[in-house]
């Protein structure tokens, strides 16, 4: 048998290809080969860009030019808006630019604008590098003769203003964060921007647009760009590229292309009604044949005949972007955005000292709550999951214990736990108890204790309110779970905080009332989509405030004073709290009923030595204690006297003590410690007292520590046989006696083991081996004797060198390669670490990995950037 | 922080401070709302409950004033979670209403489509409607008026009534207020009670229910039924009735396992009522038997199950429920509540002993330490056969000697739920003893005996615990009860509490053997007055005899 050599290193290519699929962004930023387009790398040395405005000799040609010409702070603006970029520290500005136009990184700053900004990203991301400010602004807003579409938002002359004043912030934004570059008469979108942005069949973005007739044409026959000519009634042109340019001239022309859709049927314009907002494509059969004006029968067909839909693939049609433009009256979006949605709470603003101290009110109950909790948790911990986090019943329990729902009492553990205050204890049988950070935490005073609480809940990613939810798997997640991160809640806690902030003081939102605004912000940062429809932000915002108000950073709905201080940083937020929490009291009201109240929060050691001697009946601003026969005299176990309980009462009592309480403790008191209980093990009686003494005043006696209890009874702390020979050496003649006091008769008894089997023999050898064993054992020597003599053939060693170039260099090489379509000479080492050479065509680089052409192998294949160890150009 | 005298807590209690300035503004503005749980001398305890908030819905108030009460009063912040419970929970009070469709008869109509959705979901609502008139409206049985109002209170959407009453059958009722006057809490009382259409007025023992009810009589000017617990009772009520109304005694009708009548106003008792004979109740009809513009419920906390049952066939007649407290042993306030109707009136006793129209009480326990032979009998008795035998010890006898001794001047009744005790303590004080089997004449005669101070001691046993007016009883000494009940404690101790013509205080004694079960029954027994604000003192014996 031979093992087959070529298989093994196709396969892993294969299954790195599979790995960039399921790597990608998904279809919203799939690119499509035909959007190659001029490229802003600092290595290029060629720019082919259409630059129809004409840029000033003086404009920066590259990107990294232009950074290059940037004062530093302007660099450190963009590193600190795109902090990505500093890891590592990139060596120098080309490095920085081509790190920043990384696809990854692109898309993440993109995330990062606002849905006006990103508004005219996308504007941009439809027209042509070079595009200047006033086309963008016209592609926004519409040109102001031209009746816009009924589908679109109908604009003002207040909203075309507002426009042309956002504009030139949005426009600095981008070129702030290096996503746009070039003078304001010549825009350039970095080339992974525009990747992303672009509109094309497949993915139409949020413009809905799709992609321009050029890009749709691309592969079309020369016979058939003549056909479409000669159908939308064009003179025939001499090649494919002036076909291409006539027919997108003579959809760009507002005039022409109306008076060509004059001329077509009114179910056509229906159909192109239908597309004109996107989605752009629309499935028909044999979209791809060729059809003439003249033999056009549907609408469909006459549509295609004249470029006005045009085939991406036998099946299905694409509305070329200059029609669809033509179409929504020159806008690229039905509703542009310049202003930031202001929430406009339905709430009427409420007192803000009213809101500040209901706010304290929370926050204190936030801090005993914590502490209750982990005080009950320091006692019993409860143990971890095998998984992590939290079992199902312990939640209850603590819930149980914090008398609120499950729900809340995970909010509270996961409070405890981000703090710091609570862990796993990391032994065999793990479980979760307070850390030593509680304990330092229990010396800091309420206000200050709160703002340890605050502090880590606003930099939390833990979610508590996905306890319970279903996992990928279906099953519950538990609460401390690994599963409740989510990297967007602080961010999106942090904004909604924010906007509250902006309020006037006192007034309250609701989740509803910031949504809008919050998702303006950051359009493309809503996280995952929820089954129900809601995004992860709708839920995380609901959650953010809900949770806000039981930890007393809002207040009836409106963010307190602390909240805010803690949000601004300008104050310490501990002493912002301190004069609105209650003051501890040192008196309690006692009532007849046998309740004592404590009219608010109690001195520590009051409410301790309280807490013994009462059952506490219900919490809140004030604490009610009850007085039971049991706690009475868990007060009296615990070392306190009847005496002691009523002093202390009566010192802390702002009301004389009742006479049924003083009864009640004088009650408990009297029958307590009458019946007395102790071990002993053994005793001995005697009906004459007298034997007795003599026994216990024995000095030989001392080491049997005896115990008078009666006259007539000792107890012994030696065992029965020990008491018994220690009294026969003293020279007494002791009886034993059993349990029922019968005198027991001792005698030897000799000793059994339990049912054992006999031993089996020990033999001296191993047994003797049978003629199979044999046969088969020296069948095998055989073969591994073979096998080590038989003789090898050495590999060919490969006379070229590997080429070798700086990471930085090899990516840099290989973009430029995909945006010429150069070919390019690679070394590359597999998975099982084998180098070799390959020629590589690359196609696109992106995530990390190159999709080439490979020539060795005849096909598409797909390289890690981290395994090739360097390129060279070819010479042709 | 406020300086208010309440403090709000997070079970929803709320604790009331009286001795602050504004503690009587805050009483009158949580009252509508928050039920009194405790009221003992410094702090008292209100709770807020579903149906209280329900029964301040009812009666006009609306979520806004409920949290405007809290947030003013309170102390330290309200929770904010409490106040949107409180909203919530007051929002569901109305959503489904009942009411008289022109065309479609009863129907149930919503102003809020998915919480009709969801209770048309319900297993239980489905037999009770029939056709959706429209999509807000759903047609409801006639005769399921009041299951379907207590279903609903169970699903969580109390339903407002407002499908009206039937005025019955006219009879001129008018009040005969010949030196004598309604007094002003109990014409609030009658007031609030009419205004509502029908519900249930809570007033202590002694402060004058039947008044209440013969004051409801003459506002309605019609046939009356009115059920109470006991015959004697019923000779109460007629007695009154025909001292204080216009009415005679030819109009006053008894309907009990004695006598059968049935006139314009007729008075039933519970027992007779609820009496099947061949597995049906026999005397059904009697609901029936005349078109009846009022009921009347005396003591509705002692309302037995079955009557619960015809109750909710008579929603279309107004119903006025009477009682000391809405406590029921067996937890059916909500019941009451649907099918009786709401609170509408509530005086706490220490408002109205202020007031002077009850006495004040000194309420006394006086603990019996029982003899070695004793103890010991009693730590071998039978789980079920302790409580009789502590309670009917020996040595109780000897102390309650001792009390009749020291109140020799006074009108004493002893009170007891073993006939055997009962019978030996008669003999030893050689006073006459009314039990079950003492006939009705025999009863009167005893009673009548007492109130003109013939006899001055009594010994009673639970058949008096209720609507026995013995205004001169000043003495109680209860030697033994049924359990730990609450409610019994304060029927007795109401039955010391009508004021004295010379206003001295009344005192209730309670013999309790000390270390025992006894002892434990009679804290619980006492809970109720203790958080009336009825202090109890401990004696011991030794300082009796």
């Amino acid at each position: 048998m031979t093992v087959p050599t070529v298989p093994r290193p196709r396969e892993s290519i294969a299954a790195t290809v599979t790995a960039t699929v399921v790597r990608g962004c998904g279809p919203a930023y799939e690119r499509t080969p035909s959007s190659a387009l001029p490229t802003n790398l600092g290595r290029m040395t060629t720019q082919q860009g259409p630059q129809r405005q004409g840029r000033t000799s003086a404009g920066p040609r590259t990107l990294a030019e232009e950074l290059r010409a940037r004062p530093d702070d302007a660099i450190a603006a963009l590193l600190r808006s795109r902090p990505d970029l500093l890891n590592p520290v990139p060596g120098d500005l080309t490095q920085l630019s081509a790190r920043l136009s990384s696809r990854a990184s692109a898309l993440r700053a993109l995330e990062r604008l606002d849905r006006f900004t990103l508004q005219v990203a996308e504007a941009l991301a439809t027209c042509p590098d070079g595009t200047g400010l006033a086309t963008v602004r016209t592609l926004l807003t519409g040109p102001s003769k031209v009746k816009p579409h009924p589908g679109a938002t109908p604009l003002t002359p207040a909203d075309r203003s507002a426009v042309a004043a956002a504009l030139p912030r949005a426009v600095a934004t981008l070129r702030d964060r290096a996503l746009l570059w070039g003078p304001d008469n010549g825009l350039r979108l970095v080339l992974a921007v525009r990747e992303a942005l672009a509109p094309t069949a497949a993915n139409p973005g949020r413009t809905g647009l799709g992609p321009t007739l050029a890009e749709a044409t691309t592969g079309m026959s020369p016979a058939r760009l003549q056909q479409l000519l000669a159908s939308a009634g064009q003179p025939a042109t001499p090649d494919p590229v002036t076909a291409v340019a006539a027919l997108t001239a003579l959809l760009s022309d507002r005039a022409r292309c109306a008076a060509l859709l004059d001329t077509a049927p009114e179910p056509a314009l229906r159909l192109l009604d239908r597309l004109v907002w996107g989605p752009p494509t629309g499935t028909v059969p044999d979209a791809t044949r060729p059809v003439t004006a003249e033999d056009a029968q549907s609408p469909v067909e006459w549509l295609l005949a004249r470029g006005l839909l045009l085939p991406t693939s036998p099946g299905s049609v694409v509305l070329p972007r200059e029609l669809a433009l033509h179409l929504r009256g020159g806008r690229t979006h039905r509703t542009v955005e310049p202003l930031q949605p202001e929430p406009a709470p339905a709430a009427p603003p409420r007192d803000p000292q009213a809101v500040d101290s209901a706010a304290a009110g929370q926050a204190h109950t936030a801090v005993k709550t914590v502490e209750e909790l982990l005080e009950a948790w320091g006692l019993t911990p409860p143990p971890t999951l095998r998984a992590g986090g939290l079992g199902v019943r312990d939640l209850k329990r603590a819930a149980q214990t914090l008398e609120t729902t499950e729900q809340q009492a995970a909010f509270w553990l996961e409070l405890a736990y981000t703090a710091g205050l609570l862990a796993p204890d990391g032994e065999a049988d793990e479980c979760w108890a307070p850390t030593p950070g509680y304990d330092s935490w229990l010396q800091l005073d309420t206000a200050e204790r709160w703002s340890v609480l605050a502090r880590a809940w606003l930099a939390a990613t833990r979610v508590p309110a996905l306890t319970g939810t279903p996992d990928g798997k279906g099953k519950p997640r538990a609460a401390l779970g690994p599963e409740l991160d989510r990297t967007l809640a602080p961010s999106v806690r942090r904004a909604a905080l924010a906007l509250l902030a902006e309020l006037p003081p006192g007034t309250p939102a609701t989740a509803e009332e910031l949504l809008p605004t919050l998702r303006w912000q950051r359009p493309l940062r809503g996280g995952p989509t929820g089954p129900d429809g809601r995004e992860l932000r709708d839920d995380l915002t609901t959650w953010t405030l809900a949770e806000a108000e039981l930890l007393g950073i809002t207040g009836r709905g409106a963010l307190a004073a602390p909240a805010r201080a803690l949000l601004t940083a300008e104050s310490d937020p501990a002493e912002v709290l301190a004069p609105l929490l209650p003051q501890p009291l040192d008196h309690v009201i006692l009532q007849p009923d046998l309740t004592a109240i404590a009219p608010g929060p109690l001195l520590t050691p009051l409410a301790q030595a309280l807490a013994l001697c009462a059952d506490i009946e219900s919490k809140g601003g004030a604490t009610v204690y009850r007085f039971t026969p049991t706690s009475v005299r868990r007060a009296l176990d615990a070392g306190r006297t009847a005496a002691d309980l009523q002093t202390f009462l009566d010192r802390h009592s702002r009301t004389p003590v009742p006479q049924p309480l003083s009864y009640l403790i004088d009650d408990v008191a009297r029958r307590h410690g009458i019946l007395r209980v102790g071990a002993a093990s053994s005793y001995l009686r005697c009906d004459d007292p007298a034997l007795l003494n003599e026994v216990l005043a024995d000095r030989r006696a001392a080491d049997l520590r005896l115990r008078l209890l009666a006259p007539t009874v000792l107890a012994s702390q030696a065992a029965p046989d020990v008491l018994l020979a220690a009294l026969r050496t003293m020279g007494y003649a002791p009886a034993a006696e059993s349990a029922e006091g019968d005198v027991l008769i001792t005698r030897p008894d000799s000793h059994r083991t339990p049912p054992r089997t006999a031993p089996t023999p020990v033999p001296d050898g191993p047994p003797v081996p049978d003629d199979t064993l044999l046969a088969a054992a020296v069948k095998a020597i055989r073969a591994g004797d073979r096998a080590a003599t038989a003789s090898r053939r050495e590999p060919t060693p490969d006379p070229r060198q590997l080429p070798r170039t700086a990471a930085a260099e090899t990516l840099a090489a290989l973009q430029t390669a995909v945006l010429l379509g150069e070919r390019m000479w690679i070394g590359y080492l597999n998975a099982e670490g084998i180098a070799s050479q390959r020629i590589i065509d690359p196609v696109k680089v992106e995530g990390g990995f190159v999709t080439a052409f490979d020539h060795h192998a005849d096909e598409l294949r797909t390289f890690a950037l981290h395994r090739i160890t360097g390129v060279a150009e070819l010479d042709e | 922080m406020n300086d208010g005298p309440l403090i709000v807590q997070s079970d929803k209690t709320l604790l009331l401070e009286i001795d602050h300035p504004k503690a009587a503004d805050c009483r009158r503005a949580i009252a509508p709302f928050a039920e009194l749980e405790r009221a003992p001398e410094h702090v008292h305890t209100y709770r807020v409950t579903p149906l209280g908030l329900w029964n301040a819905r009812a009666a006009g108030h609306d979520a806004e004033q409920v949290v405007d009460a809290l947030v003013t009063y309170s102390r330290y912040p309200v929770p904010h979670a409490l106040l949107v419970d409180v909203a919530d929970t007051m929002g569901r009070y109305g959503r489904l209403q009942l009411s008289k469709h022109p065309t479609h008869g009863l129907v149930l109509t919503t102003t809020d489509r998915p919480v009709l959705e969801e209770v048309l979901r319900s297993k239980k609502i489905v037999p009770l409607v029939g056709a959706r008139v429209d999509p807000d409206t759903v047609v409801v049985h006639p005769s399921e008026r009041g299951q379907i109002k207590q279903v609903l209170l169970k699903l969580g959407w109390p339903a407002e009534d407002f499908a009206g009453y039937v005025d019955g059958e006219a009879h001129p009722i008018d009040l005969d207020e010949n030196g004598w006057q309604l007094r002003p809490y109990q014409a609030q009382a009658v007031e609030g009670f009419w205004h509502g259409g029908s519900g249930v007025v809570v007033l202590p023992c002694g402060a004058g229910k039947t008044l209440v009810g013969a004051a409801a009589m003459a506002h309605a000017k019609s046939t009356t039924l009115i059920l109470v617990t006991n015959t004697v009772s019923a000779r109460q009520w007629k007695h009154e009735l025909v001292k204080r109304t216009s009415l005679t005694e030819d109009e006053i009708g008894e309907y009990s396992g004695t006598k059968k009548e049935i006139r314009p106003v007729t008075i039933a008792t519970y027992q007779v009522m609820t009496t099947k004979r061949k597995g049906v109740y026999a005397h059904l009809e009697l609901f029936d038997a005349r078109n009846w513009g009022l009921v009347v419920y005396d003591e509705v906390h002692l309302l037995p199950a079955p009557v619960f049952k015809f109750t909710a066939d008579l929603q279309a007649r107004r119903r006025l429920g009477l009682t000391a407290t809405l406590v029921r042993e067996d937890g059916r306030e909500g019941d009451v509540f649907s099918l009786i109707g709401p609170k509408r009136f509530d005086a706490p006793w220490k408002e109205i002993e202020a007031q002077g129209y009850i006495a004040p009480a000194d309420c006394c326990e006086v603990r019996v330490t029982l003899t070695d032979s004793e103890r010991l009998a009693y730590a071998t008795a039978e789980p079920e056969e302790r409580y009789r035998f502590c309670a009917t010890t020996a040595t109780k006898r000897r102390v309650v000697e001792a009390l009749v001794r020291k109140h020799e001047k006074d009108q004493t009744l002893i009170i007891g739920q073993y006939i055997d005790q009962l019978d030996e303590l008669g003999e030893v004080l050689d006073a006459p003893v009314i039990k079950g089997e003492t006939s009705n004449a025999q009863r009167e005669k005893l009673f009548d005996a007492f109130r003109n101070k013939e006899i001055s001691v009594l010994v009673v046993s639970k058949v008096a615990n209720f609507s026995i007016d013995l205004p001169e009883a000043t003495v109680a000494i209860q030697v033994s009860g049924t359990f730990g009940s609450r409610q019994e404690e304060a029927q007795r101790l109401g039955r010391v509490l009508r004021p004295k013509a010379d206003g001295h205080a009344a005192h209730f004694y309670s013999v309790v053997a000390r270390d025992t079960v006894d002892q434990d029954f009679a804290a619980h027994r006492q809970r109720f007055l203790a958080e009336q604000g009825y202090a109890y003192r401990i004696i011991d014996a030794d300082d009796v005899l």
